[in-house]
């Protein structure tokens, strides 16, 4: 005879008296799964924003261009005469070149709604649009190769300026800020986990103190340990659980309801069709997240708290 | 110290008083027999087992091949005296049909068939202490540990409970009864262990009585 692990109907009966302790602590109960959902949110919420970042930074890197403006004195043929040479370039893709005419047509097209602008423009005597080169690598890391090229380029005069560097620059802010708020994100995400394991673990331990007599008489009675310890960590383990689901049914309506915002000015990111698609895995995190804390709060308060 | 060189053997199907004065290590002496205090020196032998050497995770066997009775009962409020019963097998793993046949067993025997549903608090002492020992039994035990059982209840149902240990004992289990009541003590007779401070002062193996 031995402690082995409890069979089949022992651990019924030790999640169905895990579940009555997580009941019946119904005030206390509701304290230890609120500060969890609160850290596992800010968890997901921090999930989200990686991959968010992730998502920005990858179509920015695509978007990645060089534009060459130009004077607008610069004559067409000066304009051309700079595309072939680019053309020529090792590094280059594609050249594409828009014309003043162009350019306006353009804005028009892209402002056709905004009156306003429409009538602003008919009051224009000269284009204020200038000519530009557009200009695409072929490996994104080969931008600076190209301005460079195109400093040391003889008709250099007729360019007003060449626009890669502000791209970069903005890359390069998104990564900063998304870099702090994901450091953020942690520290707060970290803080709130341990808030919601000392609530956890004290709920656990006054459900202890108030099964002192009961716990005697399972001694007394010859209950193995696992029958005595089971329901307490059942007991967290269902904190973790309700935890979890109140936090993915904030998730996902949060989602759904901030994609239908980010869609206005990320198009090509869709937050909430990425975490439906991702459910299983999404549910698997949070879930697995939230019975880590649960299970683990009430480990502690068995140890400190339960002699068997 | 609660006890001092205390050397007693008990054989199978004794019926054992242990009398004495609060204070003279009766509860001590039981409690070393469930493994739940150890002595600082000396061995407490049990089924040829030095309890010493028996592990932790074994305590809770040896639990159960012993059934312990007290003074204040230690029932469940929250649980029916059938729930009661079925809980010390419950949590030793048993399957439910074993249960509620044992269950039903051991309350004819103590006499509670007919109140099988009620709570602890709708029950007379000697109810209540009839259930305790309907509770001891369920594992069928081969020694009863009973601790002052008699303490909170009035002569009519103090003697109702040693009538039921008395009867537990001819069926075959051993039974240790710790009191310091004199009358049921001269009433069962059988062997009488008498302890002062500490000491056992007098073994008296047969006919024995409360000597003062």
């Amino acid at each position: 005879m031995s402690d082995k692990l409890p069979s089949s109907q022992s651990l019924k009966r030790i999640v169905s008296s895990g579940w009555v302790n997580f009941r019946r602590n119904s005030f206390m109960s509701f304290g230890a799964t609120g500060v969890m959902a609160l850290a596992l949110l800010v968890f997901s919420g921090l999930i989200v924003l990686n991959f968010f970042t992730s998502q920005v930074v990858t179509f920015l890197d695509e978007k990645v261009d060089v534009s060459v403006y130009f004077q607008n004195d610069a004559k067409e043929d000066q304009i051309l005469e700079i595309k072939s040479d680019l053309e020529e370039f090792g590094n280059v893709r594609t050249v594409n070149y828009i014309s003043q005419d162009q350019a306006l047509e353009d804005f028009k097209n892209r402002h056709r709604n905004d009156q306003l602008i429409q009538d602003s423009i008919v009051e224009l005597d000269s284009n204020p649009l200038q000519a530009s080169l557009n200009v695409k690598a072929v490996d994104p890391s080969q931008y600076a190769s190209i301005a460079q090229f195109l400093e040391g380029n003889a008709l250099k005069t007729v360019i007003d300026k060449i626009s890669f560097y502000e791209n970069e620059l903005a890359i390069n802010r998104i990564r900063g800020i998304s870099n702090t708020f994901s450091r953020g994100g942690l520290g707060v995400t970290l803080l709130l986990a341990m808030v919601a394991v000392l609530v956890t673990f004290n709920t656990i331990r006054l459900t202890i103190y108030n099964k002192r007599e009961e716990i005697e008489i399972m001694k007394l009675v010859g209950a193995t340990n696992w029958h005595i310890r089971g329901p307490f960590l059942v007991e967290g383990g269902f904190y973790g659980l309700f935890a979890s689901l109140l936090t993915l049914a904030v998730f996902y309506p949060s989602t759904y309801f901030i994609s239908n915002k980010l869609l206005g000015f990320a198009p090509d990111i869709n937050l909430f069709n990425h975490y439906l698609g991702n459910i299983g895995q999404m549910f698997f995190i949070v879930i697995g997240a939230g019975l880590l804390i649960g299970v683990f709060s009430s480990f502690i308060a068995i140890r400190k708290h339960l002699k068997v | 110290m609660a006890l001092d060189g205390v050397d007693l053997e008990i054989q199978d199907g004794e019926f054992v008083s242990l009398v004495g004065p609060s204070g003279a290590g009766k509860s001590t002496l039981i409690k070393m027999l469930i493994k739940e205090d150890r002595p600082t020196s000396g061995k407490v032998v049990l089924d040829d087992i030095d309890l010493a050497d028996l592990p932790d995770k074994e305590i809770p066997f040896l639990r159960r091949k012993i059934g312990t009775i007290f003074q204040d009962f230690r029932l469940l409020e929250s649980k029916n005296a059938l729930e009661n019963v079925a809980f010390a097998l419950e949590v030793a793993g048993a399957d439910d049909e074993e249960i509620i046949k044992d269950v039903d067993q051991v309350l004819a025997i103590v006499g509670l068939a007919d109140k099988k549903k009620n709570f602890p608090k709708e029950l007379s002492g000697g109810e209540k202490q009839r259930l305790a020992i309907a509770r001891a039994l369920v594992h069928r035990p081969k020694i009863i540990l009973a601790d002052e059982p008699t303490g909170n209840l009035d002569m009519v149902n103090s003697f109702d409970v040693v009538k039921l240990l008395w009867r537990i004992n001819e069926l075959g289990t051993t039974v240790i009864l710790a009191t310091h009541d004199d009358k049921i003590v001269n009433t069962v007779g059988k062997r009488v262990i008498s302890m002062e401070k500490g000491k056992i002062v007098r073994d008296q193996l047969k006919d024995g009585k409360y000597i003062i």
